[in-house]
């Protein structure tokens, strides 16, 4: 297999291209070590433990002491607390924008006004979470501020 | 709490500047040749504060779902229309001539509340539509297409 490493301007977005004749399990390894490099969390669905990588989180809520991995269509547990993702995540593009929930700001479509001074955030998904009050000021920043 | 206080303050000026209207209109409607003192430039102010009270009350710092809120903002507003009824009428003893004013003073307040929130809904959807602008500048730049 050749193998060829382009240097691209620093403007441009870095990627990584795979020329196969057909995408098998070889190529499904090198795509999930190369998704591995981004950052992963390891989340247990029916007693199996499996490698989340960052950028296919939603969100994490916490709900009555479990904390839970939300991606498109699967849902995992996690035995961290959600501060302890919270300290793990903000240099992720992830933010906390209520007590229960911290969201993957590159997940986010677009955010709208809710009741009470809240705000809603519609995720690429359709899903729809809250921004609570007394975060909102702390997301205005963060994005305006544009800190990665 | 420090956010629900802006959010009650900003309410708080909405309100007076739509007591100021209501007064007017009412005034016009229901006693077109009263006349005021002074005083008269204080009662929206006095309206506007009796308005917070229960505003100020009702924080809760749980996070409430849609029909909480909503049922939660539903007492609020009769509340803040028992209040102003007091505080208007309170000291008469109340006849039949009285019940036209009430009524008046009472949908007024009801239109009040739904118009701060009408307006406070705006603002925020200019909020809104601000961060997702903010927001998707920070997405082309965290994927790096600037």
């Amino acid at each position: 297999m050749e193998i060829t490493v382009k240097t691209i301007g620093g403007t441009e977005k870095e990627y990584i291209e795979i020329g196969c004749h057909r995408k098998d399990e070889r190529v499904d390894e090198i795509i999930r070590f190369i998704r591995s490099r981004e950052g992963i969390l390891k989340g247990t669905k029916e007693d199996r433990q499996y490698n989340i990588p960052l950028p296919d989180i939603l969100y994490i809520e916490a709900v009555d002491e479990k904390t839970f991995i939300y991606l498109e269509k699967d849902c995992y547990e996690s035995g961290r607390r959600l501060y302890e993702f919270e300290s793990a995540l903000i240099s992720r593009n992830f933010a906390r924008i209520s007590k229960s929930v911290i969201v993957n700001l590159m997940k986010i479509n677009s955010i709208k006004p809710s009741l009470n001074g809240r705000f809603s955030c519609v995720l690429t998904n359709g899903e729809q979470v809250i921004i609570s009050r007394k975060y909102v000021p702390d997301i205005k920043e963060r994005l305006k501020g544009g800190s990665v | 709490m420090k956010e629900h206080l802006k959010t009650q303050l900003a309410g708080f000026f909405i309100s007076v500047t739509l007591i100021n209207v209501a007064m007017f209109v009412l005034g016009i409607m229901l006693q077109p040749d009263y006349r005021f003192g002074y005083e008269a430039f204080a009662y929206p102010l006095i309206y506007g504060v009796i308005g917070s009270v229960p505003g100020l009350v009702m924080y809760s710092k749980k996070e409430l779902t849609v029909w909480q809120t909503l049922i939660r903002e539903f007492i609020q507003m009769v509340l803040i229309v028992a209040l102003i009824i007091a505080f208007m009428f309170g000291r008469f003893h109340i006849t039949r001539e009285y019940v036209p004013q009430i009524i008046g003073v009472s949908l007024s307040v009801m239109i009040i509340y739904v118009l701060v929130h009408v307006f406070s809904w705006l603002m925020d959807l200019k909020t809104a539509s601000k961060m997702t602008e903010d927001l998707k500048a920070f997405q082309a730049k965290a994927s790096g297409e600037k």
